[in-house]
């Protein structure tokens, strides 16, 4: 081919040898086209994720602001201002004390949380493993699920009065049966090759349980726990409502009762400040347990 | 060779050489039939076949006649409906280190290294921390990833973790590879490169293979002997030893394809496979 051109059409290898002393130098450095700002699972930078994040947020406040200023001048306590919501909450942790309410209700979700967890994940792990076991719970567990945990609260009073123990309860049912399900999930999707080749291996039939399928399934069931968390966190003002004396929630209803709709934002600004932050530190957890996901392409 | 058989592994080696010295075939199905969904689906129908010593098996036939199954019967992972798989003349009853098989999907673990899978067998054997590592350095060199030692699958192609899986399964010793279509997701120079090793190894260390393919090509350059299956349900067709081999394996492809005898052995087992697929058309 590179012997006899066509005549009348230049063949490829002619224009390499003409341009040959170009072809040596080094190319300019290669630019691919702009990457659309809405491009499909187009990729965000770190910075510009941060960016984007901030924008976010500040818009949410900036449309808090407007919506401020919008109301009429004799009903703005109902709608205070972020900056009135983000004073009360420094005169909380200043003159009231707030931060051990806050830490109250920190520990309530985590001790509570860890207990779920303690039950969800050996349940969830052998009811994934065992068919006898799973025949054995699942009926019972999977209805359980459907019951709304705010129906538990008035048993709970009358079984444990206005104590933390009842509130540990009700945050404790509130995400323990879902738990189990996702963690369930998370273990049968475990390939069954994997299984199967540490059985050829001759591993014994513990090692597969806790080496193998629990192992396989970790990252996917600390994103269970790190989902299941934030609904506990949504279950804390229904727990620290009744008849608390201290954690957010608590605060939250003496502000209603005197219709400080500041002390009630405040206390939702502070939810979802810690939600975000519990959010991160599974993440982050996730991220320094698991190095070989970050190295999955 | 030298690092296999000297090793002094666990109990089950032990067991398994007495068998050895007894004669019987590493692998033996009589009157195997495996019947699924109550019977209604015949996967194997009445099959009684010896697997030799050292020779390399390839199972081949059309798309769904019971290669798989027929392997995971002789690797204990299921069991038969009817008849007996027996190893060196003792039913199989659950899988064992013994007998050693590469999945046609990825099987690392993702969580380990590329080392610390080779390893695993090995620890769940209860092979000596040394022994560990200079068996899976030695794997790691004769699948050429010894570079990869500490990376992650997850970092890998597809043809590195198929390797993997082979040094794996080699490194814990067992007497028996099975191998359930091993390169069947490789594209083919990748695929090429893989059976070439594959001989290479083989002979190195002298193992009995049951091998899996749909790749007639692959069946004659690997295997001394083809056992072809029929199309629903699973009966074994024909027996054909690879006489015109004479008992040479091949380091390079290309040798066999001048091999006399070769061209008319490719042709026949093209004709069978027609007939089998022109068999469920009509
Ligand atoms: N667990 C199962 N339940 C029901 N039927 C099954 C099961 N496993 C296999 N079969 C059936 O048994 C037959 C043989 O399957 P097998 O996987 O052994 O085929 P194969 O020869 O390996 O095919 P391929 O070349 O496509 O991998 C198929 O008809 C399949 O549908
Ligand atoms: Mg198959």
């Amino acid at each position: 081919m590179n012997d006899a051109p066509l005549s009348g059409s230049v063949s490829r290898a002619d224009l390499l040898v003409a341009d040959d002393e170009n072809l040596k130098a080094e190319a300019p450095l290669f630019k691919p086209p702009r990457e659309q700002f809405l491009g499909l699972r187009g990729s965000v930078g770190r910075y510009q994720s941060m960016f984007l994040g901030m924008v976010g947020i500040i818009a949410l406040f900036v449309a808090w602001e407007i919506a401020h200023v919008m109301t009429p001048e004799n009903q703005q306590k109902f709608l205070p201002s972020v900056g009135q919501v983000v004073s009360k909450i420094a005169y909380l942790f200043t003159e009231k004390g707030y931060i051990a309410d806050v830490a109250k209700s920190v520990y309530r979700i985590y001790v509570s949380f860890f207990f779920a967890c303690l039950f969800a994940v050996p349940l969830g792990l052998f009811k994934g493993c065992f068919a006898k076991i799973r025949a054995l719970i699942n009926p019972t567990v999977g209805g359980l699920r459907y019951l709304p945990a705010a129906s538990f609260v008035p048993l709970l009073l009358v079984y444990f009065g206005p104590t933390d123990f009842a509130k540990l309860a009700l945050l404790f049912l509130g995400c323990v049966f879902f738990l189990t399900a996702l963690i369930l999930d998370n273990v049968e999707a475990v390939p069954k090759e994997l299984i199967e080749s540490a059985q050829t291996m001759g591993a014994s039939r513990w090692h597969i349980v806790f080496r193998v399928a629990f192992r396989s399934a970790a990252p996917q069931i600390l994103d269970s726990m790190r989902n299941m968390i934030a609904v506990s966190w949504t279950y804390l003002v229904i727990a620290e409502i009744v008849a608390a004396t201290d954690g957010i929630g608590a605060v939250m209803m003496r502000g209603a009762r005197f219709l400080h709709v500041d002390i009630i934002m405040g206390g939702i600004l502070t939810i979802g400040v810690l939600g975000v932050l519990t959010d991160l530190s599974f993440r982050i957890a996730g991220h320094f347990l698991f190095p070989y996901i970050r190295a999955r392409r | 060779m030298s690092i296999l058989t000297e090793h002094t592994g666990a109990a089950n080696h032990a067991a398994h050489e007495q068998g050895q010295a007894s004669g019987e075939p590493p692998l033996r199905a009589e009157r195997v039939t495996k019947e699924y969904l109550g019977g209604s689906r015949v996967a194997l129908d009445n099959i009684s076949i010896d697997i030799k010593e050292n020779q390399i098996t390839a199972l081949i036939g059309p798309s769904g006649c019971g290669k798989t199954t027929f392997l995971r019967l002789m690797a204990g992972l299921e069991y038969p409906t009817r008849g007996s798989v027996t190893a060196y003349g003792k039913p199989i009853m659950g899988p064992g280190p013994e007998r050693g098989m590469v999945f046609q999907a990825y099987t690392s673990f993702p969580w380990l290294t590329i080392r610390e899978n080779v390893q695993h067998g090995m620890k769940i054997q209860g092979f000596s921390k040394a022994e560990q590592r200079d068996r899976a350095e030695h794997f790691l060199k004769l699948v050429h990833l010894d570079e990869y030692a500490d990376a992650y699958p997850g970092e890998l192609s597809g043809g590195m973790k198929q390797r993997v899986a082979i040094a794996r399964t080699l490194a814990q010793g067992p007497e028996l590879l099975l191998l359930d279509e091993p390169f069947g997701a490789l594209d083919a120079q990748v695929t090429w490169e893989m059976e070439e090793m594959a001989v290479d190894i083989i002979e190195r260390e002298s193992k009995t293979v049951v091998l899996v393919t749909h790749d007639i090509q692959e069946a004659i350059y690997l295997a001394d002997r083809i056992l072809f299956f029929t199309r629903q349900p699973g009966r074994i067709k024909e027996d054909i030893a690879m006489e015109f081999k004479q008992g040479r394996r091949f380091a390079k492809k290309e040798e066999l394809l001048v091999e006399p005898g070769y061209v008319d052995m490719e042709k026949r087992l093209y004709t069978m496979m027609r007939e089998e697929i022109q068999g469920r058309i009509s």
